[in-house]
């Protein structure tokens, strides 16, 4: 044994010993963490607990029924899909002990961050420019925010659908009244989502004013059965700001 | 609303098109900038050591352990950007202790520990035995002990045992080569192996990742010796720097080369992506990317380099040519890392819009914590020269 451990040069043995030395101190240090981080499945399961035992702290929109009325009156109007701690704030510490109050946030940023215009919300959504709508006052001093609506009917389409009148504005159609094209009921200018609007439903619509034979003077015309084929005309026509090409 | 998520409106604003809501802000900071561009130092240091010791080529000698001492002081940075990200400071030396296969981030102790512990550590304390044991002898008592420790409290001068350091430097010198392309190109392969990221999703990532390594590894020596050469009141050797710069030429062109391919991979292929990433590249990376990456950090460093290989210029101008491409090379690499990381984070994964990158000043993740991170390896590599004195070496038989 001592034979071979001379035939081991010097440097190699030292640097072994230390080798030694730190591997051990390094599984010593290990043993010392907690399987659950070494170990995926058990990670995986002091995961789920970990998460399971952090406090709660949001309550959910039910709770508030028992105390406020600001839940009924919610239900029914156009904020009903969003929860109160949409806007107030996590509140499971609130239901519990009323001396810790809510956030209550009457600024019209608070509306505005999924009010302010932006394209890629969905169409029909409702979007406002805060720099002309009724700029300098609360929005709640005009919409309840549990029951917000427009506090008086609007006069025309514009008020909510304001791109597509500024589109057709500045399109060949800009002569055309949005009711000549389409059918609408005065509710819905009031409850625009249960009351719809009626869009054209066939070619011959625009063909009313398009088509060879059309008594209409001043409108460009094409052959009705030959030109755009089986498609509907606003396929390749965007009806509030027709181009050619 | 709640007064937490002010910043994020801030952000919002910000945002062009349309973007996913866990998208506007970054996930990695500047903090995983300063990581890849570390450990690239690392590699390309040491694989600049190994032309030495494994393909002998001798003008490169009075830069080899220094070169070392430099792979060295930035491996011991080089997972500290990581560990700061991690949020939890306090216990995020655990990535070292709890290595795992299931992932390639995981496997990061793995890594790390064989590349400091059995490449570079071997290595410098095999280069510096004998040198540590011959120093005990004129020096002062706290220096005499530090070196006699380091040295292992080794006293064995003899002519085998010295024969057999030369052979296990060498030997570790060739593991070294693989285990230096294995960490970078593992850095890259965490990059290149994000199958939901088109601007990362590449093979090329690692190979890119690897001789933009050797790249910044080779120009940060050179500036190193070429600083510190002077101040030692010693005259820099032109044979070695202008190796140097030989091999700095090759490895930016192989690293151009690999870019452009794919670039032009990327463009030929026009995958869905290619809309957004050209928007990326011409408006969000417009400067870092063309400007800083490509036209100062390679184009203007090789027509330097290659105005001096053509012409025969003097020493002085020589210098201050390859001081200047060195700095440039390393800005532009820090400008690929950029790119790289925060690229990759600035577009949609619907591919329709872009967000944009706020760096904090302050905060652990801030610039000024960058700056010290990057600062920190300086100083390291000052304690290492005072230490373990790079140039105060023993005739070396290997070489002979
Ligand atoms: C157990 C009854 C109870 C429940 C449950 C409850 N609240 Fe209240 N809440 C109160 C009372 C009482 C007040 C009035 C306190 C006052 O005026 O000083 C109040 C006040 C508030 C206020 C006004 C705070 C202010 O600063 O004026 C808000 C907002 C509010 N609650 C929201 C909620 C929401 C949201 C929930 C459901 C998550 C909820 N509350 C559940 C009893 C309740
Ligand atoms: C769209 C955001 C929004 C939602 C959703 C919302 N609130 Fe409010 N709530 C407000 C605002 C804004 C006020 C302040 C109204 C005011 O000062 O006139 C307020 C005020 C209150 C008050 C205090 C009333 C007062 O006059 O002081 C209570 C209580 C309350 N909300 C409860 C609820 C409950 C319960 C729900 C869920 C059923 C809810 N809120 C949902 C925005 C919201
Ligand atoms: C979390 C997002 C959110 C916030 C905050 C919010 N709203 Fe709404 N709002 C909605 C949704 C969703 C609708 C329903 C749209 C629909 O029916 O498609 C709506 C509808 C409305 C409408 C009805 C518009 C119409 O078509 O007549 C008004 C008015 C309104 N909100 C005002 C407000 C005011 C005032 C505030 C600030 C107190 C506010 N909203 C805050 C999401 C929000
Ligand atoms: C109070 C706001 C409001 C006013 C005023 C209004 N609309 Fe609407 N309109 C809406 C909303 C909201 C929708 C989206 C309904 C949906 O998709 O559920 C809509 C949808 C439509 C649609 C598409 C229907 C469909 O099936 O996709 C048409 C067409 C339309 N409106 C026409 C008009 C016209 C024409 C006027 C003016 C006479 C008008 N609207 C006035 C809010 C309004
Ligand atoms: C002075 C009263 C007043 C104030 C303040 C006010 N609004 Fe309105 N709002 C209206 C009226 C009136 C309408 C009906 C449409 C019209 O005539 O412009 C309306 C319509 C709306 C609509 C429906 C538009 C659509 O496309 O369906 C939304 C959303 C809306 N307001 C949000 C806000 C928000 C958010 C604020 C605060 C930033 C605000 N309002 C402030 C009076 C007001
Ligand atoms: C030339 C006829 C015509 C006129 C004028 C017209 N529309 Fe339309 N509109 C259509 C047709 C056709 C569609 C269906 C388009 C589709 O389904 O792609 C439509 C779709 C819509 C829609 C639902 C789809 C969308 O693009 O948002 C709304 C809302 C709408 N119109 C509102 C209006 C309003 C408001 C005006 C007046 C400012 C107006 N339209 C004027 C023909 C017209
Ligand atoms: C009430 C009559 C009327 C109806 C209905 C109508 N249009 Fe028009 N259209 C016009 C008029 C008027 C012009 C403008 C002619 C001009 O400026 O020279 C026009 C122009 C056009 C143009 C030519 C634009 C250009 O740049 O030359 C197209 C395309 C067009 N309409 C498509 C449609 C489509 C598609 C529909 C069906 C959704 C439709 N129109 C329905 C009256 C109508
Ligand atoms: C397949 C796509 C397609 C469809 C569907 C289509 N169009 Fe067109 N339309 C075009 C194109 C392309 C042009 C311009 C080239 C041309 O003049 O043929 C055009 C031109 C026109 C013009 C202008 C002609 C002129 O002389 O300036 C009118 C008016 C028109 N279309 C009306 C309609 C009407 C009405 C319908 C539905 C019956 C319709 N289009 C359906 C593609 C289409």
């Amino acid at each position: 044994m001592k034979r071979l451990l001379q035939k081991i040069p010097d440097s190699l043995l030292r640097v072994g010993s230390v080798f030694i030395v730190f591997i051990t101190v390094v599984l010593l240090i290990r043993s010392l963490i907690p399987a659950s981080l070494k170990n995926s499945e058990e990670h995986r399961n002091a995961t789920v607990e970990r998460e399971v035992a952090h406090p709660v702290k949001h309550a959910g929109s039910e709770v508030c029924a028992d105390c406020h009325e600001q839940y009924e009156l919610k239900k029914t109007g156009y904020h009903k899909n969003l929860a109160c701690e949409t806007c107030h704030g996590a509140a499971q510490a609130h239901s519990e002990d009323q001396e810790i109050k809510p956030v209550l946030n009457r600024k019209r940023e608070a509306c505005t961050l999924c009010h302010l215009f932006n394209p890629s919300r969905p169409t029909g959504f409702p979007q406002i420019n805060p720099v002309v709508h009724n700029p300098g006052k609360q929005c709640i001093t005009c919409h309840n925010p549990h029951d917000p609506k427009p506090p008086r009917v609007p006069k025309d389409c514009q008020a909510c659908h304001e791109q597509i009148e500024r589109t057709k504005a500045v399109s060949p159609h800009v002569q055309l009244d949005c009711t000549t094209c389409h059918t609408v009921n005065e509710q819905h200018k009031i409850t625009p989502r249960v009351v719809k609007a009626n869009i054209p439903n066939d070619r011959t619509f625009c063909g009313k004013c398009h088509a060879n034979d059309s008594k209409i003077k001043e409108t460009p015309k094409v052959d009705l059965s030959t030109h755009g084929e089986k498609y509907l005309c606003w396929e390749c026509h965007y009806p509030h700001m027709p181009e050619v090409n | 609303m709640n007064p937490a998520n002010e910043h994020l409106y801030e952000m919002l604003r910000q945002v062009s098109g349309y973007i996913y809501p866990n998208e506007v802000e970054f996930h990695w900071s500047i903090l995983i900038v300063v990581y890849p561009y570390l450990t690239g130092l690392v590699a390309g240091a040491f694989i600049l050591a190994s032309l030495v010791k494994v393909f002998k080529v001798k003008q490169l000698q009075p830069v080899y352990r220094l070169s070392m001492l430099t792979a060295l002081s930035f491996m011991i940075i080089a997972p500290l950007p990581l560990q700061m990200h991690l949020g939890h400071w306090e216990r995020s030396y655990e990535i070292f202790l709890t290595p795992n296969f299931t992932s390639a981030m995981a496997m990061f102790g793995f890594v790390y520990a064989w590349y400091l512990m059995v490449v570079l550590l071997l290595e410098i304390w095999f280069t510096y035995r004998r040198d540590l044991i011959r120093w005990t002898d004129t020096d002062k008592p706290v220096m005499r002990f530090v070196h006699r420790a380091l040295a292992l409290f080794s006293k064995d001068t003899s002519e085998e045992g010295e024969k057999f350091d030369m052979k296990a430097v060498k030997f570790i010198t060739i593991i070294g080569i693989p285990s230096a392309f294995l960490l970078h190109g593992y850095v890259g392969f965490i990059f290149g192996s994000i199958k939901a990221n088109p601007w990362w999703s590449s093979v090329l990532i690692p190979i890119v990742f690897l001789f933009s390594a050797i790249v910044s590894g080779i120009a940060m020596v050179m500036l190193l010796y070429m600083v510190v050469t002077p101040l030692r009141g010693q005259k820099i050797e032109m044979v070695c720097v202008d190796k140097m710069a030989s091999f700095l030429f090759v490895a930016v062109v192989i690293d151009f080369s690999l870019e452009m391919l794919d670039f032009i991979h990327r463009l030929y292929e026009s995958e869905e992506s290619i809309k957004i990433l050209s928007d990326l590249v011409m408006n969000k990376l417009f400067i870092s990317l063309g400007i800083v990456q490509v036209l100062l950090g390679m184009i203007v460093p090789l027509a330097l380099i290659l105005f001096i290989k053509l012409f025969r210029v003097d020493e002085e101008l020589r210098k201050l040519f390859y001081f200047l491409g060195a700095i440039l090379i390393q800005i532009g690499i820090f400008a690929t890392r950029w790119n790289v990381v925060m690229g990759g984070q600035m577009f949609s994964k619907s591919f329709r819009g872009l967000t944009v990158y706020k760096m904090d000043i302050t905060g652990i993740e801030g610039l000024l914590m960058t700056l010290i991170l990057l600062l920190m390896p300086f100083a390291i590599l000052w304690v290492l020269i005072k230490v373990l004195p790079p140039w105060d070496a023993s005739p070396s038989p290997s070489l002979h």
